[in-house]
């Protein structure tokens, strides 16, 4: 019963077009919204094989989305169920900022990285605001719409932070932009590791590739101090408590002019305070917006002036499926999430810490994710490896053959959709 | 959660008690009156409050689920949506959005395990699927608020946290659930009040501190009032009065025990 009207409203509301990619749990669909014209991006989600009804990424991005609207936050437009699966409607983004970078035939001025760097930071400002930590803030989660706005998107391992049991994972982010102190395993953190995460792409603007790409969490670390020098403990008085802490060689910080050398003096003086080691002295987003660097000549582009990819390949450069398409330079690994490194996992000793009955999540995990072959070691927050496959799938046309068999809904030419 | 209540969706929800107060017509058919409605509501809170002690969730999950279980029967009707299979959803939900998933297996295990009806049936299937038709009718608005952080925070401030202090407003917000005010009130003023009602209740003098405070101490006494009210309201033939507006509904739950109605029950 419950299925009679939303099954019309996808047929009367939504009008479905090609397949945009497969998203962390779910098929992506481009539609028009009858109702209003516009053209949308739907997820639908994939139950898991376990039977835990909705999933928990999907169930916590709805619940943080439901509460961001923000010109600079993805819009979560509308949710229905469809044949037993729940499907999300999100307006719908032409590129990302990974799409960006990579494009050699794009040249970023100044002032288009001034302006990129702008609204991450007011998408971020405004999360924190509301207390709630994006804990995956990379270049592929910045989603660029029709007029040039860059929006936060992909909320599925965010949380409402400053709850008195402020205990979370330090699984989060992709590992290039994984603050030190979660490195360091810390368990109690703040909007600062957002704050590293969005100086990361703020490098990678500059420099137009990955600025410390480092090969596990330990060589991440390596890589950090070998850009920044190693922390001192005047530098960092906490870093020695923290869970993970090893001592690394001491590395003095090359100047940092000689990594960026194209960069300005305002450019560099707020890239310095955002890579601050001690999180505590690390600088807010909100004092960011407010460095001088953003007042400075040049300004900000409008969005709307903003280089963008070229839009022949508007049906690869979804929202769900940045990697597609001849121009994307990203290498696979880029594709990767929360790596599931040894190291991150077996040197952990804080199995315990989490004592909410986690059980059902790994269940979900291993029935959403098929990509897997076997369950990995859940030691910490299961939600956030639960959910997020390691691995984020990009269509090739074997896949999509198969996704075309599965799906029960008809897209134009796959040919077409997938050029 | 230390989020802002009043840029939330929780605030902007908030309804007035006269919205609340309204009776389906599908259940207006079968003779449900509105002192009906509000006793089987409290009736479910109080099968959430049960089952949650044995699947062992922490308080403000339960808060929550009975939070959504109060928002869908704003929307729904007791004889579209039964409320054998809300209830217990709304917990399997509660428990997912406030990340401590409790695995459908053992709630359905411990749903059976509570004296019920013999005739009733409730698997995987029906919580999976009462799952979604519950995010449907609470509009997908899951983030709920609730008065048990301001208290602790307001009991601090007027230096009223000792043991017997914390445990009686602690019970009399739990209370606060089988009532409509969290659908109706933002979550200090209901800890206010149960403060003022335990003040009351201890002899304590609060005036000064409440006076300090820039809240509107009518809405406070009136929150209070309200309290009152229903612990005087359900003192009496309790049991009775239920089995009447059961039986009217035909098809809910039977033969669950009654909680007793007193501040610190929970």
């Amino acid at each position: 019963m419950a299925e009679v009207d939303p099954s019309k409203k996808v047929a009367d509301r939504y009008l479905k077009r090609e397949v945009l990619g497969e998203g962390t749990y779910g098929v992506v669909y481009k539609a028009i919204d009858t109702k209003t014209g516009q053209t949308v991006a739907i997820k639908k989600i994939r139950l898991g094989k376990q039977k835990e009804g909705v999933n928990f990424t999907a169930l916590r991005e709805i619940k943080l989305l439901k509460e961001l609207k923000d010109p600079n936050i993805i819009e979560l437009i509308d949710a229905f169920p469809h044949k037993g699966n729940l499907h999300l409607v999100f307006e719908f983004m032409e590129t990302d900022l990974e799409a960006v970078i990579r494009d050699r035939n794009i040249f970023l001025s100044p002032a288009d990285i001034k302006s990129f760097l702008q609204m991450t930071l007011k998408g971020l400002a405004y999360c924190h605001k509301k207390w709630v930590l994006h804990r995956d803030m990379k270049p592929n989660n910045l989603l660029i719409g029709p007029n040039g706005q860059l929006k936060l998107a992909d909320f599925g391992l965010a949380r409402i932070f400053g709850s008195p049991d402020r205990r979370f994972t330090h699984q989060v982010f992709a590992r290039w932009y994984r603050a030190p102190e979660l490195l360091f395993g810390t368990k109690q953190y703040g909007s600062g590791v957002d704050v590293w995460a969005a100086a990361c792409i703020f490098a990678e603007l500059l420099l137009r590739r990955p600025f410390l790409q480092g090969s596990s969490d330990i060589d991440q670390l390596g890589k950090i101090f070998a850009a920044f020098g190693t922390p001192t403990s005047s530098q960092w008085p906490d870093m020695v408590y923290l869970p993970d802490y090893v001592e690394y060689q001491y590395v003095p910080a090359p100047p940092l002019r000689s990594l960026f050398l194209m960069a300005s003096d305002d450019a560099l003086d707020l890239l310095s305070k955002m890579f601050t080691y001690d999180p505590k002295a690390r600088i807010s987003v909100q004092q960011a917006l407010e460095h001088r660097y953003f007042s400075s000549a040049p300004l900000p582009t409008a969005p709307d002036k903003l280089p963008r990819p070229a839009p022949k390949r508007e049906s690869k450069n979804s929202e769900f499926n940045p990697h597609e398409g001849p121009t994307v330079l990203s290498p696979p690994r880029k594709s990767r999430r929360v790596m599931p490194q040894p190291e991150g996992f077996e040197g952990n000793t804080h199995q315990l810490d989490k004592h909410d009955d986690r059980g059902g999540e790994i269940r979900l995990a291993a029935g959403e994710n098929t990509s897997r072959n076997e369950p990995m070691p859940m030691s910490v927050d299961f939600s956030i490896f639960a959910t997020k496959p390691p691995n984020r799938p990009t269509i090739n046309s074997a896949d999509r053959t198969h996704l075309k068999r599965k799906l029960d809904l008809e897209f134009q030419h796959p040919e077409e959709s997938m050029r | 959660m230390a989020a802002n209540f009043w840029t939330s969706s929780h605030y902007k929800q908030l309804l007035d008690q006269e919205e609340v107060d309204v009776v389906h017509p599908l259940d207006k058919e079968k003779g449900i009156t509105l002192a009906e409605f509000k006793l089987l509501k409290m009736h479910m809170a109080n099968y959430i409050w049960k089952l949650a002690t044995h699947v062992k969730v922490r308080q403000r999950v339960v808060a929550t689920a009975v939070t959504y279980m109060r928002r869908v029967y704003t929307r729904k009707s007791l004889s579209e949506y039964d409320p054998r299979h809300v209830a217990p959803t709304c917990l399997y939900l509660a428990a997912k959005a406030e990340e401590s998933t409790v695995q459908a297996r053992l709630l359905v295990f411990y749903v059976k395990k509570m004296p019920t009806d013999e005739k009733f049936r409730f698997e995987i299937k029906d919580v999976l699927e009462m799952e979604m038709k519950i995010l449907e009718a609470i509009n997908y608005y899951l983030v709920v608020f609730h008065p048990y952080r301001s208290l602790s925070q307001l009991l601090q401030d007027a230096a009223l946290n000792d043991i017997s202090m914390t445990q009686l407003t602690w019970g009399l917000v739990n209370d606060t659930y089988r009532m409509d005010l969290i659908l109706v009130h933002p979550p200090h003023l209901i800890a206010l009040a149960c403060i003022y009602i335990a003040s009351v209740l201890r002899d304590k003098d609060t005036t000064s501190w409440f006076e300090e405070l820039r809240v509107d101490m009518n809405v406070v006494k009136n929150i209070s009032i309200e309290i009152l009210d229903f612990y005087e309201n359900h003192r009496i033939n309790m049991e009775e009065r239920l089995n009447v507006a059961m039986a009217k509904l035909g098809s809910t739950i039977h033969n669950l025990e009654i909680l007793q109605l007193t501040p610190t029950s929970y």
